[in-house]
């Protein structure tokens, strides 16, 4: 344990000197005025400037095409406003709403502790503060002049519409369209009239006011500052960036945010009902959670248990999407008279006589024998496996793995051997293992108390990320494995990783989810079943794992030779040198492309939709369009989801090429 | 005639210690190649022994199979009582109990200074956290760099990481010391400073063997001269000897080329 919380302080010491590092190498470039630049950059020669021109009307047409959509009024936005419960966690219980709440409020609390404890960064520099507000404050000018107009409304706000000679109709008292003369409407070739440009700008002062500002903080910031090192001041980035997540908060209390739910009776729509009656107080107490974790984190940090912390916030972040999971989530009905005669005896033997076992293995004279026992274990564990597969001796399946992980702590036990507190690391790290490991299998063994329409409580946005987060954390292991045993030196395990890794990449994903929720169930041994989400978990981890093994590789390959070399020479066993040496190294070159195939992990849960989950995509492709009030209304909500994939795989994308420019991937 | 004298006063001397690294016989080949062959030498404990030789004439390799960086395939190595065969549990002892410094350093470059040193120390001789640090930093403080303990490896001098790797080698409290041309990659200025900690360290009884084009050091500081070819030992030698007055053409002529 120490031995981790060491190497994190260590990565903290990397990140600090690099940001060090980069203040003193990197002075600022001088920059162009605009004119010059823009000769320089865009039309230096005639073929650029034909290209800029090309490039700037396609760019326009696209800007002004999303433009007229978003804000036409045909556009039914509150399919989305109103649906967004449903979207994020489908039909999750009202009456159950609260696990989701404290799901979210786990979440808040590491993830301020994690800001709050980081090294403060240099944050926001000014002059890219000063570059985004003319971006925006550009764009949305821009966007006000480019829109097309909004249709002509009356004054009881009715679109106004006019006949194929582009006479004007008004509405009569019954509110059908005539003549201003009475005559009545033609019931053909009748067109919405928009309104005139000049009145049309004058409608949209607010967008108007928002731009201008926007570009007048930014020049004020750009100008004001002056010299170039002025404009290299940096504010802090979290605090500004916590103030921008209450604001979000705060729309609770002024903003209609709709409200469809399921509960008891069935899906209820609450149309202009403010989400604020069910969800503001609930957002309110998550947001201020996340702020009390940051100051908390911060004070933190100033002390010298600032490492240990950290260390302990991290593998909660790891435990975190188990626990909410299964625990909170899902809410399990426990059989208490099952766990306290089954499972927490079965977890007493494994902790305890796991650990005596351990104790004595590492044992620094135990010799020989070590090595036997450790594979004496291991050929028990593997005749458990082959006896399920056959059906011959019936036991829990946690038996099983747990013997299995007995195996490999046993062959881990030579590298703590030595007095009693290296040989306790192993037994602690023992403990702590199999006591996660058995809680959340007596939990994920009950039955969830939580009454959906579907086969899984999960639903919307919810499945998709915890899909995405249970394929990271499985496949990295497993991908890690398959690249160290590519690249082995036993034949074996070469040819077998290989076999693998081409086969997997060889196939498409979807055949492989259609082939784990379809087929899988019929080849399983009677009594085992894979669930609908276990089985697509257990596709994309498989199906990850492949590309993640290249990946790895790629970065397992850059190691000079000399480091095995070195690792020898100083005595450090295989695992040894794997572990300290060969993976931190490898893992630290490919970095880029694991964010890569995770990023590619998180869009591609949109396949979910296709073998009958209930994912993201499903909800804005078939579920909203079926509610009455919104029927065959896709639009708007697949373009909500766009966004928000978008926003998750651009924030991943940022923070991987932070984490590289930290780590100095490619410069040493 | 003092020459002879010389001789056989450290034959005299060497013969009252044990010997502690014996090479019977080595022979290696990588495939069809002979890189060594029957390397016969016996060093002795507290002895500084420089191997000089032309380029790819077997010094590397031959140093290389004394802590089984490199498997010999004929003849027998035999290290501190030890003869290395493949059992693993032998290389195990013989590593932990020989250093090697490499011309490249070869330092971790994720770790600090100082874990690059204290890894080893607390995995493989297990030692505790603590001691190991403060070994860990008297040791940098004997190669005279105390102040850079919590940089990382590229954030140090050439000669400095070159010291580093001494120390973390030393770290292990080795019983012999395996140099392999320290100074080649360091641009002149730099080399003084590691040849100062390797003359410290052999003045303090360190059993060396160093491979080295530094003539210098070779004549000041080695007990013994020993120069290869085409993978044999040509010619043995006290530095007088070896320097005045060689006995094989083949030792005169590269001492022509290089001096
Ligand atoms: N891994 C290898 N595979 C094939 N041949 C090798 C290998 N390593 C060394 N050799 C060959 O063995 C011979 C001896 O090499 P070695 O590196 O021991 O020479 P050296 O005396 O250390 O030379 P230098 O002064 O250039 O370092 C050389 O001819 C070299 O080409
Ligand atoms: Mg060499």
């Amino acid at each position: 344990m120490s031995d981790l919380l060491k190497s994190d302080v260590d990565l903290e010491a990397i990140i600090a000197q690099a940001d060090e590092d980069e203040i003193t190498l990197r002075p600022d470039e001088p920059s162009l005025p605009p004119g010059e630049w823009m000769r320089k950059n865009l039309f230096s020669t005639p073929f650029n400037s034909v290209l800029t021109i090309v490039f700037a009307l396609g760019a326009l047409w696209a800007y002004r095409a999303i433009l007229n959509f978003i804000f036409s009024e045909n556009t039914q936005w509150d399919a989305v406003r109103v649906n967004l419960r449903l979207m994020f966690t489908q039909a999750y219980p009202d009456e159950n709403y609260t696990r989701v709440w404290v799901s979210l409020a786990i979440v808040a609390v590491l993830a301020g502790l994690s800001l709050g404890l980081s090294k403060v960064g240099r944050g926001l520099s000014l002059k890219k503060i000063a570059t985004w507000c003319f971006g925006w404050g550009g764009l949305i000018v821009l966007g006000v002049l480019l829109r097309e107009p909004s249709v002509k409304t009356d004054a009881s706000g009715e679109s106004v519409f006019a006949d194929a000679n582009g006479v004007e109709l008004v509405r009569d008292d019954l509110g059908s369209l005539a003549y201003a003369n009475g005559d009545p409407a033609p019931s053909q070739g009748l067109e919405l009239i928009r309104e005139s440009f000049g009145s049309a700008m004058g409608n949209r002062t607010g967008w108007w006011i928002i731009g201008l500002l926007l570009l007048a903080v930014g020049a004020a910031i750009w100008f004001g500052l002056g010299d170039f090192r002025r404009r290299n001041t940096f504010v802090p980035a979290i605090p500004f960036g916590l103030a921008g997540v209450g604001l979000l908060v705060s729309t609770t209390w002024w903003y209609g945010w709709g409200n469809y739910t399921f509960s008891e009776e069935g899906f209820t729509y609450e149309p202009g009902e403010l989400v604020a009656s069910s969800t503001r107080n609930p957002w309110t107490v998550v947001f201020l959670v996340l702020v009390g974790a940051y100051i908390v984190g911060r004070a933190i940090q100033r002390t010298e248990r600032a490492g240990t912390v950290r260390a302990i916030t991290n593998l909660s972040w790891l435990l975190a999407p188990f626990v909410t999971f299964w625990a909170v989530l899902r809410g399990p009905v426990l059989d208490w008279g099952y766990v306290a005669s089954v499972d927490i005896p079965l977890y007493l033997l494994f902790a305890v006589g796991g650990g005596l076992i351990l104790w004595m293995l590492t044992n620094p004279h135990i010799g020989e024998a070590g090595r036997i026992i450790a594979v004496v274990i291991l050929a028990i564990a593997a005749f458990t496996w082959i006896s399920a597969f056959f059906g011959w001796f019936g036991m829990l399946q946690k038996i099983r793995l747990s013997i299995l992980f007995l195996g490999l702590a046993a062959l881990l036990a030579p590298n703590f051997k030595g007095d009693a507190k290296q040989r306790m690391k192993l037994i602690y790290g023992w403990l702590g293992f199999i006591t996660i490991f058995h809680v959340m299998v007596t939990l994920i063994n009950t039955p969830s108390s939580i009454e959906v329409p579907t086969e899984d409580f999960a639903g919307g946005f919810m499945v998709s990320i915890y899909v995405s987060i249970f394929t990271m954390i499985f496949s990295f292991p497993l991908g890690v494995m398959l690249a160290l045993a590519r690249t082995s030196r036993l034949p074996l395990f070469r040819v077998m990783s290989t076999v693998y890794i081409e086969s997997f990449r060889g196939v498409p994903l979807i055949t492989m989810l259609f082939f784990f929720t379809v087929f899988v169930n019929l080849f399983l041994p009677e009594g085992m079943e894979l669930s609908l989400f276990a089985a697509v978990v257990v596709a994309f981890v498989l199906f990850s794992a492949a590309y993640l093994a290249e990946n790895v590789r790629g970065g397992l390959q850059a190691i000079r030779r000399g480091q095995y070399e070195a690792s020898d020479a100083l005595g450090l066993t295989t695992v040894q040198r794997t572990a300290f040496i060969v993976l931190p190294q490898g893992l630290r070159v490919s970095i880029p492309p694991l964010v890569g195939q995770v990023i590619a992990t998180f869009k591609e849960t949109s396949l979910l939709a296709i073998v009958g989950v209930f994912d993201f995509l499903r909800m804005a492709r078939d579920v909203i369009p079926a509610q009455t009030e919104f029927l065959g209304v896709r639009k708007p909500g697949l373009l909500f989801i766009c966004v928000v994939y978008f926003v998750g795989a651009y924030a991943m994308s940022k923070y991987s090429q932070r984490l590289e420019k930290q780590l100095g991937v490619g410069e040493r | 005639m003092s020459i002879n004298d010389a001789t056989t006063a450290v034959n005299a001397e060497l013969a009252g210690r044990d010997d502690i690294i014996v090479c019977d016989g080595v022979d290696k080949w990588y495939g069809d190649f002979q890189a060594l062959k029957g390397v016969t030498a016996t060093i002795k404990e507290r002895e500084v022994v420089v191997v000089l030789g032309p380029s790819g004439s077997g010094k590397s390799t031959w140093i290389r199979c004394i802590n089984r960086l490199e498997q010999h395939q004929g003849g027998r190595i035999i290290v501190d009582g030890v003869e290395l065969t493949n059992d693993t549990r032998n290389i195990e002892k013989i590593r932990s109990e020989v250093g090697m410094v490499f011309q490249s350093f070869n330092l971790f470059p994720h770790l600090t200074v100082i874990d690059n040193i204290t890894l080893a120390p607390i995995w493989v001789r297990k030692r505790p956290r603590g001691e190991a640090e403060q070994t860990a930093r008297e040791l940098l403080e004997r190669v005279g760099i105390p102040e850079q303990a919590d940089k990382f490896p590229g954030q140090l001098s050439g000669g400095q990481q070159q010291r580093v790797a001494i120390a973390r080698a030393l770290a292990m409290e080795p019983r012999i010391m395996l140099f392999d041309e320290p100074t080649s990659a360091l641009d002149p200025e730099m080399i003084k400073e590691v040849l100062d900690v390797m003359k410290e360290l052999a003045n303090s009884g360190m059993t060396m063997m160093v491979v080295t084009h530094e003539m210098g050091f070779a004549r000041e500081v080695a007990d013994r001269i020993i120069f290869m070819e085409s993978g044999e030992i040509v010619e043995v030698g006290t530095p007088e000897h070896f320097f005045t007055n060689p006995t094989e053409d083949r030792t005169k002529l590269f001492l022509s080329q290089i001096l």
